[in-house]
Formats: C-alpha cells, structure tokens, sequence
C-alpha cells in the first residue's frame, strides 16, 4: 500500500518537473495529463472519489484536450523536448532542488506511513466531496451565482483580449 | 471599447474589491484579487499597441503568481490550523507566505520590479486605477493578519523606501517616476502598519488623493516625459503652478498635507523605539524628494527657452473635467491642520 503511495507522490513531482521543464506546449501538457492522472490517484487514495471523478473528466477530457488542439494550430514547428540537453539540464535541477529540499525539511522517510487512513469512528453515507458539492449548490446558492458571474466576466475578459485578429492585442490570433 | 464591455469591466472591478473588503475566508479573498486581477487587463491593453500588450502579461504573471501563492498559504495554514478565518493565523509559515504574496501583489521592494514597467506601458487613467483602486484589496488584507515576524515588514518598508528614492533618481519618464513614487509610499505604509495600522490607512487614503492629483494634472498636460512638461506654464498656467506644491507634499514637506502621514508614522515609530529606523526612513525621503523637485523645477520654477509663437498658445476653453482635479489638490495642499480629526476618524 505504501508502496503504490510512494509510487504516486514521486510520479507527481516527476511530472511537475517536467512540466516546468519543458518550453514546448507538446510535451508540458504531456507533463500535465500525467501529473493530472496520478494526483487523480492520490485523491482516490483521501477518500475524494467524486473530485477524482471530476478532474478526470473535466480537467483532462474538457480543458486539456481544447489546449492541445489550440497548441497543435498555433505553437512552434521544432519542439524541444528532453532529447536536447538544456531542457534536460533544467529537469534534473528541478529534481536536484526538490530533492535538496526534501531532504533539509523531512526527518525521515520512514518514520511516519504515507498512507492516509480516511476514516471516522463511524460510518458515514456521503463522502466529504459529494456533501462538499451538494452544500455548493443549497446553502452556498450565492457563492455559485457569484462564481457563475466571476465565469461570464472571465469569459468577456479573454473575448476582448483576443477580438481584433492580429490588428487587436494578439498578432497571433 | 464597447461601453457595455467597459461597463461590465468596471463593475467586477468594483466587485472584487468588495469581495475582498467583506471576506473572512481566506478562499473568498483570494477569489476578489482574482476578479480584480482579471477584470483590469482588457482596460490595460485597450490602445492595441505591442508596449501596453507587453506591460498587460508582465501585471497578469506577477499577480497570478501572487495569487498562487496566497492560495498556497492559505491552504497551508488550513491544513495546520483547520481553518480559513483571515485572522486566525497563528503559524508564521503561511502568514510570513501571505506577507510575501502581498507585497508582491501590491509592489513593495524587494518585489517591485514589475512595476515601473508596468506602469510604462499603460495611459495614465489605467495607470491611476492601478496604482490606487488595485491596492486596496491588498492592504485590506494586510491589515487583517496577524504579523508572524517583527523584522519581515520592517525590511519591506524600509527596502522600498529606499529603492523608491534610489530608482526614481534616473528617469524621465513621468510613469516611472509615479511608479518609484508609489514603492516609496507604499514602503511608509508597510513599516507602520504593526504598530498603529490606523496610520496605514491614513497613509494609503492621503496617497490616493496627492497621487490622484498628480496624475490628472499630467493627463490634463497630456504629457508622459518631463520635457513636455517645459511647455504646461503657457497652456495651463494655474495647474503649473498647483504642481510644485502637490509634488512636495507626495515628499512629504510641511505645511502640506503629505507632511501629515510621515509625520505621525515617524512619532510612532520613535514611540517603539525604533528611531534609527525612523531616521533611516526620513532620510530615504530625500530621496524621493530630488525628482519631484525635478519635476517642479522643470514645470514651473523654469521657462525653457522656445518661440514666441509656442510660448503664447491660445488659451481656449477646454473641454476636460478638472473638478476632481481641483478637489483633491485643495485637500493634497491644505489638510495639514485637520490632523487630529483625520486620525480621531481613522483609529480602528
């Protein structure tokens, strides 16, 4: 079981190094479809099965797969990724790094278990996340109008900023 | 811009401070700075041109990362203390986090460097808006926290005080210098804000009004370098002569009404014993003092020499609104003497 932990966390922070790594779109959201996937695990793993559910769906098949479609019509013709030394060089410095601080903060990795235990002294019918969205959507009504609102202002923010086609503020557009 | 667009933009910028001002989860906070955040940047890339597009993404990234890591802080102390409250923070790793997140959202030095270039790219009616509305989400919630280190704002206040001085002394860019400017009295306003936090707020609110007047007077000129100020005594002969004083109270000279917040920021410090740092401070302003005196010196106490002809432009009605021009340089030249009511009305 710690093992699978182990396994997840460290996947998390290979993918986040990547992501940082990397100055083409390609291989960062490569980066980010693996970083997404574990921490979807790790959820799992804290009892957020419905977030997990989400993210997964969302996130990944929603959000990710329009930024790739958008990276493959407007980003660069000869990606690099870690087949050339300086992205390589500033993968294994991110590693280096976390590592260094890792071990200057940790006391030990095997003192305390990486596994969460999740669970209370009773039994419970709904897990946090579900009740956590079913509240959002009784007693936080006024939160989701004004999250609705925040979503409608962002969208008429990103049409401005891009309205215009390549005489506005984007010569890319 | 469509004025509905404009309307719209307008209104989330109004809401996100308000958010912020009414939270006390730290989620809702964050959640204001981000309207704000998102809400400025069509307004700050209107005119289209590749320098304004530039200075737009630098404020997004320092803001967003800003934000991240306010978000950050905030879920580190949720996970330690298992709440959200805003004043509740009692472990100074997340508060020390928050502090820092702050000073990068509003600009203290050593965080600072975004911001003379940002302020480059803008018109100076976007450029007012982020030096003033933007800033007080911030210091709404710098005054909420609960200081985890003595030495941490200190710094801060201190550091931006000096570079506020030391970076506006080579420029003559009119936007730089009001961007120096804003560090430096952004630096007053952090080093007093554990001791008696009322007088951050008086800081913060007579900073809007002198920097208000500052900027409308440039934008009545309709002019960004210190040059095309030589010109302003034969268009607008009154606010050349209004200028000098609004540039020596944003100093902080007596009797004008910038004397004011340095003056009592200066009595507490010395109260807390800290007067090598007061003296520090006070001398830092000198700083800050040369190039407004540059400003003036070329404004009004020069005629530069130039033709006739320009020297005598007619003097036709004009059609900008100098009302809250004039409002806010009689307050930025007289409200010395209203002291005791100002910080009676102010103490929280």
């Amino acid at each position: 079981m710690m093992y699978m932990m182990y396994f997840l966390l460290f996947g998390l922070v290979l993918g986040l190094a990547a992501v940082a790594s990397n100055p083409s779109p390609y291989f960062a959201a490569l980066g980010l479809v693996v970083v997404a996937g574990i921490g979807c695990g790790v959820l799992i793993w804290h009892g957020g099965s419905f977030l997990s559910l989400i993210l997964f769906l969302i996130y990944l098949g929603g959000m990710l797969v329009v930024f790739a479609y958008s990276a493959a019509l407007a980003a660069e013709p000869y990606p690099e990724g870690w087949g050339s030394w300086p992205v390589l060089g500033l993968m294994l410095g991110y590693l280096l790094g976390v590592v260094s601080v890792g071990t200057l903060f940790s006391s030990s990795m095997y003192d305390e278990s990486w596994m969460v235990c999740d669970e209370f002294g009773e039994f419970y019918f709904v897990r946090g996340d579900m009740e956590g969205v079913a509240t959002l959507y009784s007693s936080g009504g006024f939160m989701l109008a004004m999250g609705v609102w925040v979503l409608l202002v962002t969208l008429f923010v990103v049409l401005e900023l891009t309205r215009g086609m390549s005489r506005g503020t984007l010569r890319a557009v | 811009m469509n004025p509905y667009i404009l309307t719209i933009l307008l209104f989330a910028m109004g809401l996100g401070t308000t958010i912020t001002f009414a939270s006390s989860h730290w989620l809702l906070a964050w959640m204001g700075l981000e309207i704000n955040t998102l809400a400025i940047l069509p307004l700050m890339c209107q005119s289209h041109h590749p320098r304004a597009v530039e200075a737009t993404i630098k404020y997004f990234l320092t803001q967003a990362t800003a934000a991240a890591m306010l978000l950050f802080a905030s879920i580190t102390n949720a996970w330690i203390t298992g709440q959200w409250n805003l004043e509740f923070m009692s472990y100074s790793l997340p508060t020390t986090l928050v502090t820092v997140a702050l000073a990068l959202k509003i600009g203290l030095a050593p965080l600072h460097a975004w911001m003379p270039e940002v302020l480059q790219g803008l018109d100076l009616t976007t450029g007012l808006i982020l030096s003033t509305w933007q800033k007080l989400a911030p210091f709404c919630l710098l005054l909420q926290i609960n200081p985890s280190n003595t030495s941490l704002l200190l710094i801060l206040g201190l550091a931006s005080t000096l570079v506020g001085g030391w970076g506006g002394l080579n420029q003559n860019q009119l936007r730089k210098i009001l961007a120096y400017s804003s560090i430096a009295h952004l630096g007053w306003m952090i080093l007093v804000l554990q001791f008696f936090p009322s007088l951050t707020l008086l800081t913060l609110l007579m900073y809007f009004v002198m920097t208000f007047s500052l900027f409308i007077s440039f934008k009545v000129n309709n002019s960004t370098t210190i040059n095309s100020l030589s010109m302003s005594w034969s268009k607008t002969p009154i606010i050349s002569s209004m200028v000098p004083f609004i540039l020596l109270s944003l100093g902080g000279l007596p009797p004008l009404s910038g004397f004011m917040p340095k003056w009592l920021i200066l009595q507490e410090l010395t109260k807390q014993s800290l007067a090598p740092l007061a003296t520090l401070a006070a001398l830092s302003a000198l700083l800050s003092l040369y190039f407004y005196l540059r400003i003036s010196y070329a404004m009004t106490l020069t005629m530069s020499p130039n033709t006739l002809l320009n020297a005598l432009p007619w003097r036709l009605p004009s059609n900008q609104h100098t009302l809250p021009l004039a409002i806010t340089t009689s307050l930025t030249i007289c409200l010395l003497p209203l002291t005791p009511a100002i910080t009676a009305l102010l103490t929280l």
